[in-house]
């Protein structure tokens, strides 16, 4: 029963968190100076006086906690409410952006967990070992560079250089195949996602890898592993209840992780001009467009938080010496 | 892992989500810090006769802001005036020093060539005239000047155009002398198109020959190869088909596409008929349209003066805020006769063809007439307009947000496209704008490009960069509301010891046109004064200025102010 305790409490403590994220996303905001109706002004297209009925239309001139009221109501029936930049609801304009952009980090994350963690195993419990040390330091390399400079330097070279791939882009437009292989099935769409996917596996490796190989030198060092050993088992099964320890902290990383990608990757996104997440959260509130940030940055910081709560239930199934109170 | 380290995981974990979370907002917090402390940094007054309070200065984080920065600050120390800038994103600029007028004594801006600013009346009233020195008027230098302003008005109501020429040149000639600001220069639009793919390319001023702003661009485009639809790249996309929703100048130039203006501009900028036929003004108040007959509408149906009376009537129920200078300008519109409309107007108004008649289209009222209907929409402006149907040049065939805008060619029109349609791409990078150009993924370069990757883009043997002169314009403006700004003495030294011809040759190449002391190009010749140059660049008479004005230096080579 005190796992259900403390499910509840765990529950009630995320609930209130996205409560709170919801309060803070609505205030900070608005604490940038200007809105959307300003943004517009720069281009000295909006004469002030028509900016004061602009903000009185889309009720921007209304104090903030009654601004920050009708946005709860208008919450709790699931209306996000209009884009104030592109005048359509919120969902319409988010919902392709992440599709986008979960075609994008699924094959990212995919790889790079995959490789990441087995790689990361593989290196822990060959501590001390030559393959251990060139391999901790390359996986190392690509932590140390910024996305950016990774997807520069694979567009350069395949793009610019050789030609193999598109130079950026979601789909070419007017795509007619010209050889059986372009004939097939979502080509134009592989050709454009294999440099982005290559650059974000190679920058989201090092952080599973090497969250993964500390906690295999941690786990290897305990007791129940001398044990294990002493007992005779084979070096197979061995590895097997190491990774299978080590692998609480890298659950909570995934569940970081997988938040982050979700809001997609905005460097990624900018020099591939691929167009998802990323990018929409950015220029929303370069644009003020609150109830699209809002909706952005809270789906982001969402997904983290109720992955957390989801893996903080997972441990105790995982390992089951840690107690609830 | 015991309880207690669970906790501090989590906490952790907690925090990490907190950070995570105002990612972007706290970079832009740190931004902010950084502008005010400049104003408060400013507002620091020196007493007369002590040495001179640094300077602060406000810019874009834009590249050749940046440059230009570089090279003034290090003229300006050679009066022994230090000059400290801060950079901010674009949105925060606007927001502070549009928005809110909190700006500190110098600040740097680029204009670009929208086309409403080919006429003398943007930049002479938008940006000087006093009554736009308010929050959100872009007069926020705050020059202050009643016998300007005088001047500036006559010349928006003046609807004899060598009269109003006359006043035009006058009110350029005040400003200069009072130098409310500084005009740099007018940087070209470097372009590039594929030559192999594509003819018929028309370069016009402002525009150049890829910019939306003026659909004769496009309509000489001629296909060399069998793909008649021709790429077209842009940094921006476009954010609504509606177009009575946004003033946004990238946005309403490609609905302009779509819906066809009254009138528009040729290659030479001159005013010329496009859905009209013709326009007489029969008094200052009162104006006929002729509507060009046998126009339709991309469903097919005639375009008749039911649609024009229509349209204006629309927007002043409305008072679409997109379109205020309609609003502003227009009382009523009255069917005359089969092709004939009346337009009364509030007041008169010089650049009322340009500006209006060149911004406003033409609706079709069988399709608006029941928007908003019982939508329960607030407005017409917040109606989707998935399909949209206009009467241009060019019909609407698909959107993807972020990916591309399909447009194909409206035959009927009476100066049909040659092309079969063209795909607005918009793609956020110069750099994969112009990779794309080299792959032949883009055919045509719609944004506009330094000269060194013009030069080297067009080692390319099919591509053909052109270069093509504007009126937007680079500018610093002073801050005349704050000391030691409202000094003029002061000004008029920072002109001298501004070097344009350098500045331009050092950032650009060379490529632009110099500015006179005005912000009107020399290159739109009927506008321009060409009697009011620039200070001539020398640090001697900037000092020798500074000097008669009773500024001192101490022994430090340090500006003080006079006593």
């Amino acid at each position: 029963m005190m796992f259900w305790r403390y499910a509840g409490r765990r529950l009630v403590q995320t609930v209130v968190t996205l409560f709170l994220l919801l309060t803070i996303m609505f205030v900070m905001f608005r604490l940038i100076p200007g809105d959307p109706t300003t943004m517009l002004l720069g281009t000295g297209e909006l004469p002030p006086e028509a900016q004061q009925q602009l903000r009185a239309a889309w009720g921007l001139d209304r104090p903030m906690w009654e601004q920050y009221l009708s946005y709860l109501a208008n919450l709790a029936r699931g209306d996000l409410g209009l884009s104030l930049y592109f005048r359509r609801p919120v969902m319409e304009i988010v919902l392709p952006m992440l599709g986008n952009t979960l075609i994008l980090m699924a094959p990212i994350l995919v790889i790079a967990l995959a490789v990441g963690i087995w790689a990361g195993a593989y290196l822990g419990w060959h501590r001390g070992e030559r393959v251990e040390q060139i391999g901790s330091l390359i996986a190392l390399l690509p932590r140390a560079l910024p996305i950016f400079w990774i997807a520069i330097l694979l567009l350069m070279l395949f793009s610019y250089r050789l030609g193999w791939f598109p130079i950026g882009g979601m789909r070419e437009q007017f795509f007619y195949p010209e050889t059986w292989i372009q004939a097939l099935p979502g080509y134009d769409l592989v050709m454009h996602l294999t440099l982005p996917v290559i650059a974000g596996a190679i920058y989201f490796i090092s952080d599973p890898l090497m969250i993964t190989r500390t906690a295999m030198l941690e786990v290897r060092g305990e007791d129940y592993m001398q044990f294990a050993r002493a007992q005779g088992l084979s070096n197979r099964r061995l590895r097997q209840i190491a990774r299978r320890n080590a692998f609480l902290p890298v659950l909570t990383y995934i569940a970081i992780m997988v938040g982050f990608a979700l809001g997609g990757q905005v460097l990624l996104e900018y020099v591939f001009s691929w167009p998802g997440m990323g990018r929409l959260m950015v220029n929303s509130v370069a644009q003020r467009d609150y109830p699209v940030a809002q909706a952005t940055f809270f789906l982001m910081a969402a997904v983290v938080i109720v992955l957390n709560f989801i893996v903080d239930l997972l441990y105790g199934w995982l390992d089951p010496r840690i107690v609830y109170d | 892992m015991s309880s207690n380290a669970l906790e501090t995981e989590l906490t952790r974990r907690r925090l990490l989500q907190f950070l995570g979370a105002l990612g972007i907002t706290s970079v832009s917090g740190a931004t902010l810090a950084g502008l005010e402390a400049t104003i408060r940094e400013a507002r620091a007054q020196a007493a007369p006769g002590s040495v001179m309070p640094k300077l602060q200065a406000m810019s874009p984080n834009w590249p050749d802001m940046i440059e230009i920065w570089r090279q003034a600050t290090r003229d300006y120390a050679e009066l022994g005036l230090e000059v400290e800038v801060q950079q901010g994103t674009l949105d925060t600029w606007v927001a502070q020093v549009v928005g809110e007028h909190k700006l500190p004594h110098l600040v740097s801006m680029s204009w670009g060539g929208a086309p409403d600013r080919m006429d003398p009346d943007f930049f002479l009233n938008e940006i000087l005239n006093s009554k736009r020195a308010v929050k959100g008027g872009l007069n926020y230098g705050h020059y202050m000047n009643p016998a300007y302003d005088e001047v500036a008005n006559a010349q928006r109501v003046e609807v004899d155009e060598a009269k109003r020429r006359q006043l035009v040149m006058e009110a350029q000639a005040i400003s200069a002398k009072d130098n409310p600001l500084m005009v740099l220069f007018h940087r070209d639009i470097i372009q590039a198109y594929n030559k192999a793919k594509f003819g018929g390319v028309t370069p016009i001023i402002g525009n150049g020959i890829g910019f939306p702003y003026a659909p004769l661009s496009y309509l000489g485009l001629e296909a060399l190869t069998p793909r008649k639809v021709v790429k077209i790249t842009s940094i921006y996309d476009i954010a609504s088909l509606n177009p009575f929703l946004t003033p946004e100048v990238y946005n309403s130039s490609v609905l302009r596409q779509i819906y066809a203006t009254f009138v528009t501009r040729d290659k030479d900028a001159n005013i010329m008929p496009w859905s009209l036929e013709s326009w007489t003004l029969v008094d200052p108040t009162t104006m006929d349209l002729t509507l060009r007959p046998g126009q339709t509408f991309h469903d097919g149906k005639p375009v008749t003066v039911e649609d024009v009376k229509f349209t204006f009537d629309y927007i002043l129920k409305w008072k679409f805020p997109a379109l205020a200078r309609v609003v502003d300008s227009v009382k009523s519109a009255e069917i005359t006769g089969d092709n004939t409309v009346r337009l009364k107007l509030n007041q008169p108004y010089a650049a009322f063809v340009p500006n209006v008649l060149g911004f406003a289209f033409i609706a079709p009222k069988h399709v608006w007439e029941q928007v908003p209907g019982n939508s329960g929409l607030a407005s017409p402006a917040d109606w989707p307009n998935d399909q949209p149907v206009g009467s241009g040049p060019w019909k609407y065939v698909e959107w993807r947000k972020g990916e591309y805008l399909n447009l194909a060619a409206h035959k009927e029109f009476f100066m049909p496209p040659k092309l079969d349609g063209l795909v607005l791409l918009p793609v956020p990078a110069i750099e994969n704008q112009i990779g794309m150009m080299e792959r032949g993924e883009a055919d045509l370069f719609g944004w506009t490009m330094d000269v060194t990757q013009g030069k080297r883009l067009g080692q390319n043997p099919d591509i053909e960069i052109v270069q093509t002169p504007t009126h937007g314009m680079h500018e610093i403006r002073f801050n005349l509301a704050m000391a030691p700004m409202d000094n003029p003495a002061l000004r008029l030294a920072l002109q001298h010891a501004t070097d344009r011809k350098k500045y331009l040759d050092i950032i650009f190449s060379g490529a632009g046109t110099l500015a006179n002391n005005t912000m009107i190009t020399p290159v739109l010749k009927q506008w321009s004064n060409p009697d009011v140059p620039n200070p001539e660049p020398s640090i001697d008479k900037a000092r020798q200025v500074l000097k008669d004005a009773g500024f001192t230096w101490d022994g430090n080579g340090k500006l003080k102010l006079p006593s």
